[in-house]
């Protein structure tokens, strides 16, 4: 997890995507530019001299100016990056500039010495914000879009004051596990609850009676009565 | 207050937010395909986005549900990208960039343009002697199908100068030389990330390289094909190659000795000032490959047009590089 501070003084939470997310990302770009090349190639072919010029210009441009044409647009990402959910962002966590997209690209060549992206790969994993090295020299970030996080559904659970008085992270607490109540086993969630028994007063006792109570109370912290 | 009664509370604003923003963003979903050209009202963005960033430290602070936090994040994640967004594109910037900007980044960097300059022309001068004098060490360099294709291409019975029979032609060329320049040129700067080491490589191996070509020919008697054919495009080319060495230099010498900053910044910093330079090479080499493909390798051209056109060429780049700009701001 790396943090930018906005002017407003509060701190963005940016998420790094690692190695594997951009593998794919790159897979599919990659992919995507030898269909564009291929299906140019079997039209442009027909032109003679120059189709073969206009073939190897957008070589050169798939080549060094795909990832920044697309970066550029208001979404930061190529069509594959966008498909695994990333996006290409500043240190500071706004949009990309030109200039930024430009260099990260074009060092692209230093990142794939000594092969394969050797540098590039050894520079992801070793590092917490998952940069490699175009990324370090432009000041630039690959993030995951951040995700839609579910409403809490425990309607069906009557609220229940808590038996004693509880703090702020005793709340957060307990709302985080309501949270996740609906992506537990039953006998999970009975586990789970029996460790925050003591908010409803029934320490040392576990159940699906038990689980039901302790979720009163995260109904009863977050607000309901 | 409780979580809910937060949420009931400024509901409404996140979600007319999360509309305003979604309409900027251009996201799909948003709002039903509306008039595009009706007026997004900023003033009503930027207060509703300085809320959210008040309610998201409240709600921090406060340990507050995920889901509300989250929401949160997003819209003050989306909101400073919309209000902080920086503006530079359009014609007007590019005009600013080539009218000053690129020519003053390569005077501020000159002694990185010297270096570049001396590590290219030295090896280029040295090998193309010794190849003038023991032309069989061509051999060491090229194999012996490539010698004789080179001599070849620059025979005086070539019908188009620079090039093995006449199976191409100049747009197809042109496509060549930019694929193929240009991507030399990127070179030369992105091996300035280690340590310089990079540039120094490919400058003196490319210098090397046309040093080679250039005494073996010379030594064969086809100077006058080949020194019009380079002449004009060289003008370009060879200072593009050199100021993109010079900025991969930059780079490696910012690593090296990052003075007061850390290595890091002194990379950022460095890069940041280099990419005005890539900009300008990038379009250097690109009427480099026109020039090339359409009319060095003209053999209708007398030399000695040739020659004079190369001088005019020559004058122009370096006046550009060293007097353009200097009076604005």
């Amino acid at each position: 997890m790396v943090t930018a501070e906005t002017p407003e003084g509060i701190l963005l939470e940016l998420r790094p995507a690692g190695l594997s997310a951009r593998f794919y990302a790159f897979a599919l770009d990659a992919l995507i530019r030898i269909a564009i090349l291929y299906a140019a190639a079997i039209g442009l072919l027909f032109l003679g001299g120059l189709g073969v010029a206009i073939l190897f210009i957008l070589t050169f441009l798939l080549e060094w100016f795909y990832p920044v044409a697309f970066e550029l647009t208001p979404s930061g990402a190529t069509p594959g990056k966008k498909v695994f959910g990333l996006r290409v962002v500043m240190d500071n966590g706004l949009p990309v500039t030109a200039a930024a997209s430009v260099t990260r690209n074009l060092l692209r060549v230093a990142d794939f010495l000594p092969f394969g992206y050797g540098f590039a790969i050894v520079s992801i994993l070793l590092r917490r914000d998952c940069k490699r090295l175009g990324d370090i020299a432009a000041g630039t970030l690959v993030l995951h879009e951040p995700r839609k996080a579910g409403r809490i559904a425990l309607d069906s659970v009557p609220p229940l004051a808590p038996a004693a008085p509880l703090t702020p992270e005793d709340q957060a607490a307990l709302i985080a596990f309501a949270a996740r109540a609906p992506r537990l086993t039953g006998e999970r969630l009975d586990e789970l609850a029996a460790l925050a028994a003591v908010v409803s007063g029934d320490a040392g006792r576990q159940g699906p009676e038990v689980t039901r109570r302790v979720l009163g109370v995260a109904q009863w912290a977050l607000g309901r009565r | 207050m409780t979580p809910l009664q937060f949420e009931a509370l400024y509901q409404a604003e996140w979600d007319e937010l999360e509309t305003l923003l979604d309409r900027v963003l251009g996201r799909s979903g948003a709002g039903r395909r509306r008039d595009p050209s009706e007026e997004i009202p900023g003033a009503r963005v930027a207060a509703l986005y300085r809320r959210a960033c008040e309610q998201l430290a409240l709600a921090r602070a406060r340990a507050y549900p995920t889901y509300i936090v989250d929401r949160l994040e997003r819209l003050t994640a989306d909101g400073h990208q919309v209000i902080y967004r920086g503006h530079e594109f359009g014609f007007a910037r590019l005009k600013q960039m080539l009218a000053i900007e690129f020519p003053r980044a390569v005077r501020k960097q000159w002694r990185y343009v010297a270096a570049a300059s001396a590590i290219f022309v030295i090896p280029t001068i040295a090998v193309g002697l010794l190849i003038y004098w023991r032309p069989e060490l061509i051999l060491a360099v090229v194999s012996p199908e490539t010698a004789a294709s080179f001599e070849e291409m620059y025979s005086p019975g070539a019908e188009s100068i620079g090039r093995v029979r006449d199976a191409s032609t100049d747009w197809i060329m042109f496509g060549y030389y930019i694929r193929n320049n240009i991507g030399v040129a990127f070179q030369c700067f992105a091996g300035g990330l280690f340590a310089g080491v990079g540039s120094l490589f490919f400058l003196a191996y490319n210098g090397a390289f046309g040093g080679a070509v250039a005494g073996y020919l010379t030594e064969r008697g086809l100077s006058s094909t080949f020194y019009s054919f380079v002449a004009t495009h060289a003008a370009f080319e060879l200072t593009a190659i050199v100021l993109s060495g010079a900025a991969g230099l930059r780079i490696g010498h910012a690593l090296l000795a990052p003075g007061r900053l850390t290595r890091r910044q002194a990379l950022v910093e460095a890069t940041r000032e280099s990419a005005t330079i890539l900009y300008g090479i990038t379009a250097m080499l690109v009427v480099a490959a026109g020039i090339e493909a359409f009319w060095s390798s003209a053999r209708w051209l007398a030399p000695a047009v040739k020659y004079s056109v190369a001088a005019m060429c020559w004058v122009a780049v370096l006046a550009y590089l060293t007097m353009q700009g200097r009076r604005a701001g």
